[in-house]
């Protein structure tokens, strides 16, 4: 198997993983936004 | 407008981003860590640019909603990157550099493309609806890279404790936020976050300031005593 089709394999199963933990993380969701980056406050939801 | 405790939050976190990278440079280790520095560097200016909309327009009003959700996205594009260069740290002796170059390219194009997917079909504005989907599945990405990541140190026995540590706060960070998002979801309270995340933000850039000041490049974790066992 050649390197780049292996990263494939390899990257597809990461994303795979990475959205099942979020469907469940997300399973009950209410539609609140929720970001990750920096100490900023959020914008108020409308 | 903000609270005080939400502007000191503020603060302190943009505080702490610029001490990571001042730090980085006292130690002369801004190169070796270019993209932790750079993730952090566009998180001031996004932070500065940020407060400047929140006091012109306000909390609530669209121009900040826009600019918070379009700067989230660069931000979470720029953690991945640095993820990414903390890979090619620990497995740089390996000569897996290709792989971890392909991976990344395929990972951040079978995000986009899912991201997409999920988002084409949607009424409202295509762009926003994009970058806030790209933005979250990026950082769920980010979340289960940081675990394998964690595995190849404990496999690999990496001694760096700089490198050790730096991955260790990110994946504290990640796992955090992913605890609170669950929460959140699941109580539904948004008021009951809005001090929490935050914070969790000024996190990050003090666990790696503290890292880069306690431990120099050639500082070693000590393997742990073996205990012999009489038979």
């Amino acid at each position: 198997m050649s390197r780049k089709l292996g990263a494939l394999v390899l990257a597809m199963g990461i994303l795979v993983g990475a959205m099942a933990i979020k469907t469940v993380l997300t399973s009950n969701s209410n539609g609140t936004v929720m970001m990750a980056n920096g100490p900023a406050p959020w914008p108020i939801p409308k | 407008m903000s609270g005080p405790i939400d502007l000191i939050i503020w603060f302190l976190g943009t505080a702490f981003e610029l001490l990571f990278v001042v730090c980085s440079i006292a130690r002369k280790s801004f190169l070796r860590y270019f993209f932790l520095n750079f993730y952090l560097l566009l998180s001031t200016t996004v932070s500065i640019g940020r407060f400047f909309i929140l006091s012109s327009y306000g909390q609530s009003s669209d121009q900040y909603r826009y600019f918070y959700f379009y700067s989230d996205a660069l931000l979470t594009l720029a953690l991945f990157v640095a993820l990414i260069s903390l890979y090619s740290h620990v497995l740089g002796e390996l000569s897996a550099g290709e792989y971890v170059k392909w991976g990344a390219v395929f990972l951040l194009l079978g995000t986009a493309g899912f991201s997409y997917v999920v988002v084409a079909q949607s009424t409202e504005r295509l762009a926003t609806s994009f970058a806030f989907e790209l933005s979250q599945n990026l950082y769920f990405v980010g979340l289960v890279l940081t675990y394998i990541l964690w595995g190849a140190v404990l496999k690999l026995r990496e001694t760096r404790t700089r490198l050790v540590q730096i991955i260790l706060s990110l994946g504290l960070y990640f796992s955090a936020y992913a605890a609170s998002y669950a929460l959140l979801n699941f109580s539904g309270k948004f008021s009951m976050m809005r001090y929490i995340c935050p914070a969790l933000g000024c996190f990050l850039p003090l666990s790696w300031s503290l890292t880069m000041l306690r431990y120099t490049e050639e500082s070693r974790l000590a393997p742990a005593h073996l205990v012999a066992v009489p038979r």
